[in-house]
């Protein structure tokens, strides 16, 4: 308790919107204080406290009284969100925020990050973030401990490297409706691009389903318990699944291609497609991916 | 100080499923030293790793891949001004993990000027081996070393004039397999080497302009990438198949590309006195791809005859990328928010190539055009969010999309030209709605699902007829969080003569309590449950088959748990385990439920396995400033049909973390 409750500490004056300067917290707050110049939000400012929380006078005086100041744990996911975008709005990164699906589900900025006691060097996250994000999505944290994943326990890759956790723009592959939260590559490609370079294109075959609707067509993305992030555990069932020749699907409208029946399959050998069909994302020298 | 010291602990501590190294517990004074204005934290760990595998080497090296060695398992050096006002920095942050020849290695640099300059290097690496034997048997195996840099240096940061410039480098090399088949559609295929040199950069330069309430960020950027692969096989093969009598006496292939990816970026952000908020957002990458591909092989054909065959295959494709965003957004009160997302992209696949194909009967030339595939794209998106009272919340949207597809594709084989023109129409209705409910304050409830309508997805198993519903609780009281998270995903997709089914089901719960700072756990469970059924036609013995069907069912079970505990004040002991369980369908053999006749679309239903791993840890910090570690970590990885890639591996590590 300081020395002068209900007070504004010895040498402090409020201006007239009431606000009073950081030396005034400290007499309070001082473990908050002690580290925070660590702080993305200190840099050297001395009004840092008040820039957020609002002018402290009223709080002071009202000893404390955690309504009279902008305290973050006291208000709305709307309120904190207002606050913070004060500032952060005018990154591209941020631009979708208002309609992500984290906002939807109340998770805002103080779900996940900790101004005054972060556990991140950078962005001030609350945890790790393998553990933020595993917090609410267990199901896809568990598949980072799958035999085959992306190297997320590791420490070589991180959710952020393919997720934008504030909002994206409607995704330019699948329909457009989902994934919500994942990062377009540079060239407004799918993020798997990012890294699998090779995979691009453009090619003069493409194999449409992954251009159209994506690489989660045939793979998960976080992990699997099947070999290359494989849907399926063998390649035959992936293809067959949608060479199957039914209805109006497919470029043409009039189903994706039964196999050659030169093809056995009661035959292990052409059990395994890609053997053959080996450039199964794109080919320059073979419509049916052959080389 | 006993604060400070739980905060550091209880968040580093707190891990999902992490390796066992490097050592999470702090070292040396909490609060760092002071030096001449500057704050210094640091600390480094050294030690040594160990492993020893029983079993399948290469698929433990496909899973885990630590390998024997001194490492430098981890280092973190922060280095701030105290009153924000250093002369030439003002923050240095340096922190590594697994350097000296982990398969992971990473580390992120950051230095800083206040107000005046911001530099940040990501760079890691990651080994990557994998046979994957399921895959063409094996022979599509990668043994490659993929490293990533990006760096970015950002001028006058937080200011209302912002500029940037970046480089990003993204590499892949190694030893690789693949396979071929020659000379013919019914010839053999042999595997042959690889020598993958794969590399991207990227530069990109722009800045932030911040005019009252306007803000402005523009970037140009340049990717190049290119590949410059070597592929052969010296000596003769007789291939995988002993029944066909085609051979192959040598092969050799270049396959060089190069391409590059110039792209403009523009986004303008404007918002009212709280009330509306106008978002805009416009991107254009010119794409484009050269490649050339020189392959010949020397052997003998199915019927005896000797075959002479070389590729000459060249040409350039371009992907026109056009992506435009608006969003709007109003707050008529302080508790309604109403987004709206017009989203427009053009996509299209264009370019020219030639192809020469020689052999030593015949000479045949042909060229062929570059198979258009355009995608044009239209989306618009409506959320509205509103919060009844403090505690309650609704949220609903709806989304329409109508893609159209064209495609011009060269049909049959490429000496003739038949081309085929095609364009469609996709359209897609979804709508959500959705539920937050704070029925106490530690206590949130969030309920949502989606209904979503296609009426001509491009492939059988693109979502239909589809519904998802979502349930999540979470309490969060001081030091403990426990969330629990349900969803369910339906499609159904049917078609004239088969339908394609598929249900999903994800569960999961976690928690997380770190009651005192000597004591913390994390522990969680999650069910993931997959069941699909698809029609299937092909051929088997000569016959077509056009009533099997596929049906594929996964049912996992997870579970992970991390516990630490600190005795006496010196050591840190914590214990872990992780297992990862595949029930599939429940059967104990390949044979069980059969849809089908064939024994290898058996064996490809259900695919049951587990993978687990558990892990202890002990931490001695016998010297303020120094620790020992001694970590253990078991693998094991075990399939119920087959055993050819089952493993059980010890790893582990000691080491020393120090400060000074």
């Amino acid at each position: 308790m300081p020395p002068l409750w209900g007070q504004l500490p010895k040498g402090v004056t409020a201006d007239a919107k009431g606000f009073v300067g950081a030396n005034a917290c400290r007499t309070c707050h001082p473990d908050v204080n002690r580290d925070f110049f660590r702080n993305a939000h200190y840099q050297g400012q001395v009004a840092s406290c008040e820039g957020c929380h609002g002018p402290g006078q009223a709080h002071i005086e009202g000893r404390g009284d955690k309504t009279k100041i902008f305290a973050f744990s006291q208000k709305t996911a709307r309120q904190t969100l207002d606050r913070c975008l004060t500032c952060h709005s005018k990154s591209m990164a941020r631009s979708n925020i208002r309609r992500s699906e984290h906002t939807q589900a109340d998770v805002v900025c103080a779900s996940c990050h900790s101004i005054h006691k972060p556990a991140t060097p950078k962005f001030l996250l609350a945890k790790k973030q393998i553990d933020l994000c595993g917090s609410c999505h267990a199901p896809v944290r568990a598949q980072f401990s799958m035999p085959f994943k992306h190297r997320v326990n590791e420490g070589v890759m991180q959710c952020s490297d393919c997720h934008n956790p504030h909002g994206t723009d409607a995704p330019t592959w699948r329909m457009g409706q989902r994934p919500r939260l994942v990062a377009q590559a540079q060239g407004n490609e799918e993020a798997c691009l990012k890294c699998h370079v090779e995979k691009r294109g453009p090619f003069v075959f493409e194999h449409a389903g992954v251009r159209i609707d994506g690489c989660e067509t045939c793979h998960s993305p976080h992990g699997s318990m099947n070999a290359r992030l494989l849907k399926r555990p063998v390649t035959f069932t992936l293809c067959l699944e949608c060479h199957n020749g039914a209805g109006n699907f497919g470029r043409q409208g009039d189903g994706i291609a039964v196999q050659s029946p030169s093809h056995n399959m009661a035959d292990p050998r052409y059990q395994n497609c890609t053997t053959c069909h080996v450039k199964i994302h794109g080919s320059n020298g073979d419509r049916l991916f052959r080389r | 100080m006993r604060r400070i010291l739980l905060v550091i602990l209880g968040s580093t501590l707190v891990w999902g499923q992490p390796t066992v190294a490097p050592t999470n517990e702090a070292v040396g004074p909490p609060r760092g030293l002071n030096y001449e204005g500057y704050n210094i934290l640091q600390n480094f760990e050294t030690g040594f790793r160990f492993f020893d595998v029983d079993g399948n080497l290469g698929k433990y090296r496909s899973d885990v891949n630590y390998r024997r060695g001194m490492r430098l398992l981890s280092s973190g050096l922060t280095i701030n001004s105290r009153e924000g006002k250093g002369r030439l920095f003002d923050e240095i942050l340096l922190n590594t993990q697994g350097l000296g020849n982990d398969p992971y290695q990473s580390a992120i640099l950051r230095v800083q000027k206040n107000k005046l300059y911001r530099y940040d290097l990501i760079w890691r690496t990651n080994d990557y081996f994998n046979p994957a034997l399921t895959i063409s048997n094996g022979q599509h195996l990668l043994n490659t070393r993929r490293q990533w840099q990006d760096q970015t240096l950002t001028l006058l940061p937080g200011g209302n004039f912002q500029f940037f410039v970046g480089y990003g480098r993204n590499s892949q090399s190694g030893a690789g397999l693949s396979t071929v088949q020659l000379f013919d559609s019914r010839g053999n295929d042999f595997a042959y080497f690889s020598d993958l040199r794969r590399q991207q950069n990227e530069f990109r330069v722009g800045g932030e302009v911040k005019v009252t309430a306007l803000k402005f960020l523009w970037q140009r950027g340049w990717e190049w990438f290119k590949d410059d692969p070597r592929e052969f096989l010296t000596g003769p093969s007789a291939g995988n198949d002993p029944n066909n009598s085609t051979r192959l006496n040598s092969f050799n292939r270049a396959e060089p590309w190069r391409g590059q990816n110039p792209s403009w970026r523009a986004n303008l952000f404007t918002e009212g006195k709280r009330w509306w908020a106008l978002n805009g957002r416009f991107s254009y990458v010119e794409g484009r791809r050269n490649f050339i591909l020189d392959e010949s092989a020397i052997g003998t054909a199915r019927f005896g005859a000797l075959q002479n065959r070389q590729y000459l295959l060249f040409g350039t494709g371009r992907r026109p990328v056009l992506a435009a965003n608006v969003t709007g957004s109003i707050f008529p009160t302080e508790r309604l928010s109403i987004s709206q997302h017009l989203a427009f992209h053009n996509t299209k696949m264009e370019g020219d190539a030639s192809y020469r194909e020689f052999n030593n009967s015949t000479l045949q030339l042909s060229n062929f055009n570059f198979n258009f595939l355009g995608v044009r794209a239209f989306t618009s998106t409506t959320d509205v969010n509103y919060r009844v009272t403090k505690r309650l919340g609704l949220f609903g949207g709806y989304q329409f999309t109508e893609r159209t597809i064209r495609s011009v594709e060269q049909l049959s084989d490429e000496f003739f030209k038949d081309q085929v023109a095609a364009e469609q129409t996709n359209r897609l209705h979804t709508g959500l709605a959705g539920i937050r409910f704070q029925p106490i304050k530690p206590l949130q409830i969030n309920l949502d699902g989606e209904l979503g309508r296609a009426d001509r997805p491009i492939y059988g198993l693109s979502e239909r007829n589809f519904h998802s519903l979502g349930a999540r609780v979470q309490w969060k009281h001081k030091s403990l969080m426990i969330s629990a998270q349900a969803r369910n995903r339906y499609n159904f997709n049917s078609a004239s003569l088969w339908s394609h089914s598929s249900k999903g089901r994800n569960y999961g719960a976690n928690a997380t309590w770190t009651p005192v700072e000597r004591f913390s756990l994390d522990a969680g469970y999650a069910k993931i449950h997959l069941d699909t059924l698809t029609g299937l036609a092909y051929f088997a013995n000569g016959a077509s088959v056009t009533n099997d069907r596929s049906r594929y069912v996964s049912n996992i079970h997870a579970v992970h748990f991390l516990g630490r505990l600190m005795v006496a004040k010196k050591v840190d002991v914590s214990a872990g385990y992780s297992r990862n369980q595949d029930l599939g369908d429940g059967r104990n053999t390949v044979t069980g439920s059969s849809l089908t006749g064939i024994p290898g679309f058996l064996q490809a239903q259900t695919f049951p396995l587990s993978f687990t791993s558990p892990q202890a840890r002990i931490s001695w910090h016998f010297h303020p400033k120094v620790r020992a570690n001694f970590g253990y970590q078991y693998y094991t990885y075990q399939e119920r049909f087959f055993t050819q890639q089952n493993y059980r591996a010890n790893t582990g590590f000691v080491s020393l973390l120090w400060a000074f």
